[in-house]
């Protein structure tokens, strides 16, 4: 045991193809880990294998080769144990007819062990606003309620680690905005969150760092900031006192005096200036066409 | 141990929801069974030790409600999980192999018992009216145990179908042409004797003709087959399944169709 929530260590994946006897590299020698109190965020565009990483670490799927290690444990080796530090929402809906979703809470803390789970329950359909559809049949809610179902399941038990694969999927702005302070709050209690999305914009606002995944590999790994300043284009749109309008882009690694003083431009004839920092979208359309 | 019985819980739950379909059917089906077969034909049926054919034909009914509802239950739970994709939970949550088809093998069991049950109350208000008396139960020890072992096997035959099949129609295939066969050259309608020597050595590479004779056996006192062999067959037949079911958890796929 150590104290590192998840690590993954050369993880390679890959799927048969029955058909036509080839086979699929969904994860290629990936390495990552992630602290306690951390967000990070995978992301990569459909297919990139962000799910795949997801399974092997539920054991859902077995890697082909290289480890997972949750808390220093390999989910091979010690899979209850491992399995009982972890929540996981998974990415595609479920749909079970028969619970509520009070029952559906209950069965799922008894699978940890918990038997009297009740106010824990309660704090989790609070704080997801699934209050006043408890007694509800998984049937009657809406994709986003069902969402927000799967996120009470996986915190059920108080896991450390928590994997996300696109939990905002299908959630609308208010709630998805609620969402993010949620994950936030859970952050600050230490969980460490594993986090797929492909809201760029939810990653810039969640995660510290940030790994880029396309076809498999890890193309860039680091802090959410510096993937921004390293490969979006940094804009500053000046508007002067003559009316004149100018911009200057690609000026990443200059500041705004600099700036001024290359263009021979006084500062006293300013009337106004934006600053364009770039966007992480920017930043991965451009790391992921190139 | 919560664990497990949380999702015994559950699956007990699951078919009470259906308790109403659940338990009208096998009374439908062997209503009829006993209309047709035990009143109007078995007027001309002589069984040997002059047991009426009734008497005959409640137990066979009564495991045939058994194993059909233990191979339903097991997999119908999985197939409709494997649909809804909440069978990939059951994987990501800590709960052993074991505990799994022990959970469901169980659920299976007590589905299977509650339609035998009514078939059997069913089954005796016919023999009740029909014959004039109350039908005995000779070993209900031996009731027990034969429900037991053959509610278990059938269980766990469902999950090896249910986690193995690629498609729906695959686990309707099975019952059609592995199941159906089985419960009718196992004896629930006829003693082997009157079948064609050809099909009596088939039915004795049939595990349900033991469980069936086994059963009789506990109900009215006599059967084709000799208690200890069925015993022994039962048992073996719990000790196949379940290894069968482990080989599909660990084989098969959790994820959704
Ligand atoms: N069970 C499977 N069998 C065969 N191939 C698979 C399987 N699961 C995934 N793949 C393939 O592996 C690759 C990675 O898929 P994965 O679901 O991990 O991508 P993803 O990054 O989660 O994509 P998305 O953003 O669309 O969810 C894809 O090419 C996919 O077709
Ligand atoms: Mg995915």
């Amino acid at each position: 045991m150590n104290q590192i929530p998840l690590e993954l260590k050369n993880l390679i994946k890959t799927y048969p193809l029955k058909e036509s006897g080839k086979f699929v590299e969904a994860v290629r020698d990936v390495s990552f880990a992630i602290k306690p109190g951390e967000i990070f965020g995978l992301l990569g565009p459909n297919g990139a294998g962000k799910t795949s990483i997801i399974s092997t670490i539920t054991t859902l799927e077995k890697p082909t080769s290289g480890q997972v290690e949750v808390f220093g444990v390999d989910v091979t080796k010690d899979p209850l144990f491992t399995k009982k530090q972890m929540g996981v929402v998974h990415q595609e809906i479920i749909n079970t007819g028969f619970f509520t979703i009070e029952e559906i809470l209950k069965f799922q803390s008894g699978y940890y062990g918990l038997r009297n789970n009740q106010p824990r329950i309660d704090y989790l359909l609070e704080k997801l606003s699934l209050k006043e559809h408890r007694s509800k049949n998984v049937k009657q809610l809406s994709g986003g309620m069902k969402r927000r179902l799967m996120i009470a399941k996986a915190l059920v038990h108080s896991p450390k680690l928590l994997l996300l694969d696109e939990p905002t999927a299908g959630v609308d702005v208010g709630l998805r905005e609620s969402l993010w302070n949620f994950v936030t709050e859970l952050k600050n209690e230490g969980i460490a969150i594993l986090l797929t999305t492909h809201y760029l914009e939810e990653a810039e606002k969640l995660c510290e760092r940030v790994g880029i995944i396309n076809k498999g590999k890890i193309i860039f790994i680091g802090e959410t900031h510096a993937v921004i300043s390293q490969y979006s284009t940094k804009k500053v749109h000046l508007e002067m006192k003559s009316g004149l309008k100018v911009s200057f882009t690609d000026v990443a690694s200059m500041g705004l005096v600099e700036i001024l003083e290359k263009n021979k431009i006084a500062f006293s004839d300013i009337k106004n200036i934006k600053v364009d920092e770039g966007k992480l979208e920017e930043a991965f359309s451009k790391m992921v066409n190139s | 141990m919560i664990g497990f019985l949380t999702l015994l819980e559950k699956e007990i739950k699951r078919f009470l929801k259906v308790i109403i379909q659940t338990l009208i059917s096998p009374i439908i089906s062997s209503f009829l069974y006993l209309l047709v077969f035990g009143v109007s034909l078995g007027n001309s049926v002589q069984m040997k030790n002059g047991v009426p054919y009734l008497s005959f034909l409640i137990p066979g009914l009564m495991v045939m409600g058994l194993i059909n509802n233990s191979f339903q239950n097991s997999s119908s739970s999985i197939v409709t999980s494997k649909f809804s994709g909440d069978l990939e939970d059951l994987r990501v949550v800590p709960i052993t192999n074991m505990q799994i088809i022990m959970a469901m093998g169980l659920g299976g069991v007590i589905r299977g018992f509650l339609v035998a049950f009514v078939t059997g109350l069913v089954g005796y208000t016919f023999h009740y009216f029909k014959l004039g008396e109350v039908m005995k139960i000779e070993h209900p020890f031996w009731i027990l145990f034969f429900v037991l072992t053959g509610g278990l096997t059938f269980s766990f035959m469902g999950i090896f179908i249910a986690f193995i099949a690629k498609t729906f129609d695959q686990l309707s295939a099975f019952s059609t042409f592995i199941l159906l066969p089985l419960t009718y050259l196992g004896g629930v309608f006829v003693s082997i004797e009157t079948l064609h020597p050809v099909w009596q050595t088939v039915s004795h590479f049939n595990p349900l003709f033991y469980l069936i004779n086994g059963f009789r056996y506990a109900v009215i006192g006599f059967s084709d087959v000799d208690l200890t062999i069925s015993i022994l067959v039962s048992l073996l037949s719990v000790a196949i399944t379940y290894g069968m079911a482990r080989y599909a958890l660990v084989k098969g796929s959790f994820s959704r169709w």
